[in-house]
């Protein structure tokens, strides 16, 4: 019985298989050799499992959250205290953004600490790099959108900061905001930000840091003397 | 074989471990998409139509009423239309005027004592049933108090 399902699911895997070349796919990624790691190795896979976290819970916000002045905090009012287990979506959201950033951190830490970042990962590296700013535009572009006192003070803050940037400061204070303060435009400027432009280059990124990390294989534990 | 049974255990264990968390976001993810639809706000409010002396016996009045629905975070007006007749000026009928076929508005035709929906020719009998035409069952009808002279239906 047992053995003829197998069977059976072998046939479709074959099938597919023939037409895909999923196999090879499958194995070149998951059952590719490793040297002897630890547990320290597995910080990417933490970062890239809360991302998924927060790709989920954030397409879940969007059915209900709006970025409009007069309704953007209500909706995360309504969100959080009326709907079922909004509480609980937008929670996960929530402390998945500052577990993205510890954990980002975190790994690239494992990353200096065992120089990981030498040849041939010199673009690994690169990647993550943007990915780290990524993370951080995350989660300047999604303070604001709850709309609340914290949130207007924050990006106030947070643009004020970037006015300190020589030359370009205040060109780029302006731009952020889409004016010379936040105002009604800035709300849906940080919220395409945040759901659109941000995502897209965030996940084409991951995508290349991936391949890297599978085409190149992961580093073993530096010896004593290396 | 010890090795394999081990790298069957570790795919089973990862499998449920994924599964579990899968469902933990995902049944209540679930009810975070269809919460709003079950949201009954309103119902079993009285709403005030008007003075009870605006409705005579003979031809049903169409009575409306303006109500606050909570959609979300926003509060709408919507209208609330409803034909309201009666016999002894003690008792009252209400009727909605939603054609319960597709959604028509009915309008009453005195000539022919039934409400007449334009969309696909239906006539209602003044009690609400259905005289000819396509609805699968009678115009909807309200409960209804009188007090101090003001006429009020409770909303379904
Ligand atoms: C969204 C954020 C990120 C995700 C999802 C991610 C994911 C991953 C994963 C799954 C690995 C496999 C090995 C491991 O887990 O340690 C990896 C390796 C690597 N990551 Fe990241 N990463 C991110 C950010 C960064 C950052 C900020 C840096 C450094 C600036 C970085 C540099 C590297 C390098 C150099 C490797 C190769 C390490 C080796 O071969 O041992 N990554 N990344
Ligand atoms: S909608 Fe009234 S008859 Fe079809």
């Amino acid at each position: 019985m047992a053995n003829r399902k197998e069977t059976r699911s072998a046939r479709v895997g074959d099938w597919v298989d023939e037409r895909s070349g999923w196999r090879l796919a499958w194995s070149t990624v998951f059952i590719r050799k490793i040297p002897k790691v630890n547990w320290l190795y597995t910080l990417g896979s933490a970062t890239l499992f809360v991302l998924v976290i927060q790709v989920v819970t954030g397409v879940l916000l969007t059915f209900y959250y709006v970025p409009e002045p007069a309704q953007a905090h209500a909706s995360v009012r309504y969100i959080t205290h009326e709907l079922s287990f909004g509480w609980l979506i937008r929670g996960l959201h929530h402390f998945g953004a500052s577990a993205m950033v510890i954990l980002t951190i975190a790994h690239m830490l494992r990353v200096v600490l065992y120089g990981a970042y030498k040849y041939p990962r010199e673009i690994t590296w690169l990647t993550g790099v943007m990915l780290l700013l990524l993370v951080f535009s995350f989660g300047f572009t999604g303070y604001l959108l709850p709309w609340d006192q914290r949130a207007y003070w924050a990006s106030v803050v947070g643009t004020q900061i970037a006015e300190v940037t020589p030359f370009i400061g205040s060109w780029l204070k302006t731009v952020m905001l889409g004016g010379e303060e936040i105002s009604a435009l800035t709300l849906p400027r940080f919220y395409g930000a945040h759901v659109w432009a941000l995502p897209a280059i965030l996940l084409s990124l991951v995508g290349i840091h991936l391949y890297l990390v599978v085409r190149n294989g992961i580093t073993s534990i530096p010896k004593k003397d290396e | 074989m010890a090795d394999v049974t081990r790298r069957r255990f570790l795919v089973r264990a990862i499998a449920v471990m994924a599964g579990a968390i899968a469902a933990m976001v995902g049944a209540p993810a679930i009810g975070y998409l269809i919460g709003p639809s079950s949201d009954r706000s309103g119902s079993g409010d009285w709403i005030p139509l008007g003075t009870a002396t605006s409705v005579q016996p003979g031809d049903p009045v169409l009575m409306k009423a303006t109500v606050e629905r909570k959609s979300g975070w926003l509060t709408d007006s919507q209208e609330v239309s409803v034909f309201v007749s009666t016999e002894n000026g003690q008792n009252f009928t209400a009727l909605s005027n939603v054609c319960t076929h597709l959604g028509c508005r009915v309008r009453w035709v005195p000539d022919q004592s039934g409400f007449f929906c334009p969309c696909h020719n239906a006539v209602f009998a003044r009690d609400g049933s259905v005289a000819t035409g396509p609805p699968p069952r009678p115009l909807d009808s309200f409960e209804t108090k009188l007090e101090d002279g003001t006429i009020f239906i409770k909303e379904a």
